[in-house]
């Protein structure tokens, strides 16, 4: 195991060139006096100053038994459906939150305060279209509408009309964003949950928009659909 | 060279001569263990691309329980760490410890090789356990409970002729900089080692603070093991090399003292909003955010010891390998700062971004330093210089651009996949979906792991032929590029 330490290789005996790669090298030197930049320290003390805040998420509690340094809502479980911990939740206001993220898309026309623009896009706030039945409000905005229509006594007639919205969202996604424009703007109805868009889209097949007078049967049916308990479901027209 | 004094002349004979027999001492053991060190680094990177191969081609290789990613991940990257890792960088060590103290190393010569067998037979034994289905499933620890104590006696084998040497060399003050970190690392990993093994393996119940324990330990030992070695090999080297002292003895005792008091304070954070004390996160978190002031001032350092000798990273391979490690090192710091924020934190946990913090600090600053290192090394101890330019090249450019992918890759894959798991409802995507959108980075990671491998055989195939003492007879050193400034010595006194 011991190395061949003294052993002389045939051409080895030429002592300059066997430390050749020692005397080529440089000297040792000591290493320079001069004082660190103040700037180094300012750039320090920014870093300690950052450092530091990520220990005031503890501290300023002045509470070392606690368990995270988060300071956690216990609120919506951004998992689908809730998550496991889904009875703690409040469904209503997460379909609210996700809705308003989703409405962005309606917004381009309906506008971001839900007016509308007169003479062009019908408005939804107080609109007897999104806060009458649901099965009206579902198959308008899952197939969408076309011609001459009527919105709080204001004549509409669009070109092209409003296109279907259902090839493109989830049955969730769209429920939170009918949710969304049924609980806002000083609307209140109840909500329309996921299983109530899907049992439209299972009943209802068409790949053409609606005119105003296919709709008018619907005008006032709501599709049947367990609400979950809360604001969503209080809100119902029959307890008002 | 040519002084006109003959006793300056004879004084330096003398010099030359005793650092020819103090490298002559240490020859055995640091070759041992560089060349094993190259062996388990070319198998670690073989490791790596076929673990990323499994990720995003599962069916790949077959069914075989022996080749699936849950063993091949942690088998490469044990062989990285302690196949590669600690043994490369406890020869970089020794021979920079011998040499910076003055010390020949006198006796125990076969202790060393005993430790050094012992070492790798654990290694051996270790991987294999891993991949015959007995992990740990502790991170960086997965090798079977019983490797431990005989990897930490073969540690202190070799941490004690280096401590001895430190503690009979001349030291002027502020002279010793590459030695204060080496020291450190003497001291530092087996007390990481120990206290971590001790408390994962022989303590009943710990819990969540395990998980803890096992995260402290996985930055312990890339904090005060590959980073000042890592570092003492850029302080002994660059000045080395570029000939310019360092350039600050003040911004060098920061330096050392910052990462001394806080390394071993980080690594909780790793586990933020889990079932830990907040305090421990925090703590972590904290320091891992003001390592940045060690970490810059490192860097400023060694950037102004580079100073105006800039065409010399083009020449000189050590040089060039050196300062690329050296880049690295804020580089590393800064992910870490990323990773272990409260505010940036939550998003890249549990990440890819992990395995890139990893892979940047062992891979793109520790071994890219030792590289350098070894390139100094090697020729001193053979008595050949290094056969080909071309083969360090190769070495070089693979390397960099390798590892520079997979850093950046897992980077970004990271702040994507922790950003869709956050926030699923933007995309609407289930978590297999989150999983799948990850998968060209994973692709990417393949790719580089067999660039790096690529360089890596030939990297071992070289140092081969360099300790067979099949290397070129020559007194002039390998030059990657011969600069237009010529020293006076024929071909450049720089290698």
């Amino acid at each position: 195991m011991s190395a061949p330490s003294n052993s002389f290789q045939p051409d080895s005996t030429d002592l300059d060139r066997l430390h050749s790669a020692v005397t080529r090298e440089k000297e040792d030197l000591q290493a320079g006096r001069e004082p660190a930049s103040m700037l180094v320290m300012f750039l320090g003390m920014v870093v300690a100053v950052i450092a530091g805040g990520q220990f005031s998420a503890v501290s300023s509690k002045q509470d070392f038994g606690i368990s995270t340094a988060f300071n956690y809502e216990v609120g919506v479980d951004p998992r689908h459906g809730g998550g496991a911990g889904a009875a703690a939740l409040d469904p209503f206001q997460t379909a609210l939150k996700k809705g308003a993220g989703g409405y962005a898309v309606c917004g381009g026309c309906h506008q971001g305060n839900g007016l509308g623009l007169p003479g062009q896009f019908p408005p939804l706030a107080g609109s007897e279209w999104v806060l009458g039945g649901t099965e009206r409000l579902i198959r308008v905005v899952q197939h969408g509408l076309v011609g001459a229509i009527t919105v709080k006594g204001q004549g509409y007639n669009t070109p092209g009309g409003m296109q279907g919205f259902g090839a493109a969202m989830s049955a969730g996604d769209l429920a939170n964003v009918l949710t969304f424009i049924r609980n806002s703007w000083g609307n209140e109805a109840p909500m329309i949950t996921k299983e109530m868009v899907e049992k439209v889209r299972s009943t209802e097949k068409r790949a053409t928009q609606w005119t105003m007078g296919e709709l008018e049967s619907f005008a006032k049916a709501n599709v049947e659909g367990v609400i979950p308990a809360g604001p969503g479901a209080t809100a119902a027209p029959a307890a008002k | 060279m040519q002084t006109t004094s003959s006793s300056a002349d004879t004084d330096l004979q003398a010099d030359n001569l005793r650092r020819a027999a103090i490298d002559k001492s240490v020859k055995g053991p640091v070759l041992f263990l560089f060349l094993n060190g190259a062996f388990w680094l070319m198998a670690s990177t073989i490791l790596g691309v076929l673990a990323a191969l499994k990720l995003f081609a599962p069916s790949f290789l077959g069914d075989c329980p022996v080749l699936q990613y849950g063993r091949l991940q942690p088998t490469h990257l044990n062989a990285l760490v302690y196949g590669w890792g600690v043994q490369a960088g406890l020869g970089v060590m020794l021979w920079i410890m011998a040499r910076r103290s003055g010390q020949e190393l006198k006796s125990g010569k076969s202790v060393l090789y005993v430790a050094g067998v012992f070492w790798n037979i654990a290694v051996t034994l270790g991987l294999l356990s891993i991949l015959f289905g007995g992990s740990t499933s502790i991170e960086w620890l997965e090798m079977p409970k019983w490797v431990w104590p005989i990897m930490l006696a073969a540690f202190l084998c070799f941490a004690w002729p280096m401590t001895t040497m430190f503690a009979r060399a001349f030291r002027p003050e502020g002279f010793m900089v590459s030695t204060w970190y080496i020291l450190g690392a003497c001291f530092w990993f087996p007390w990481i080692f120990v206290t971590a093994n001790v408390a994962l393996h022989c303590l009943p119940g710990l819990g969540a603070l395990g998980a803890g324990i096992n995260a402290w330990y996985v930055h312990g030992v890339i904090l005060l093991f590959f980073a000042p070695v890592a570092i003492g090999s850029a302080y002994y080297f660059i000045p080395k090399i570029t000939g310019q002292p360092i350039a600050s003895s003040q911004l060098a005792q920061m330096g050392f003292w910052a990462l001394a008091c806080l390394g071993g304070w980080t690594g909780m954070q790793h586990y933020m909003g889990g079932p830990l004390q907040a305090w421990m996160p925090a703590i972590g978190s904290l320091t891992a955010v003001l390592l940045l002031v060690p970490v810059g001032v490192v860097g400023l350092n060694h950037h102004l010891t580079t100073l105006g000798k800039h065409s010399l990273v083009a020449s000189s391979p050590t040089l060039r390998f050196t300062f690329l490690g050296a880049l690295f090192y804020p580089i590393s710091g800064v992910i870490l700062a990323l990773i272990s924020n409260f505010t940036t934190g939550p998003t890249l946990q549990f990440t890819n971004a992990w395995y890139g913090f990893q892979i940047v600090s062992v891979y793109g600053f520790f071994s890219m330093s030792i590289f350098g290192a070894i390139y100094y090394i090697v020729p001193r101890l053979t008595g050949c210089e290094w056969l080909s330019v071309r083969l360090i090249r190769n070495h070089f450019w693979f390397s960099t651009y390798g590892i520079t992918t997979v850093v950046i890759t897992s980077l970004v894959a990271g702040i994507q996949q922790g950003g869709d798991l956050n926030h699923p409802e933007m995309w609407d995507q289930d978590f297999y979906q989150l999983v799948m959108n990850t998968q060209p980075y994973i692709i990417a990671r393949a790719v580089a792991w067999g660039l790096i491998t690529w360089s890596n055989i030939w990297f071992l195939v070289h140092l081969m032929l360099m300790v067979a003492g099949l290397g070129r007879r020559s007194s002039a050193p390998t030059l990657l590029h011969h600069g237009h400034d010529e020293s006076p010595l024929p071909h450049g006194a720089h290698a």
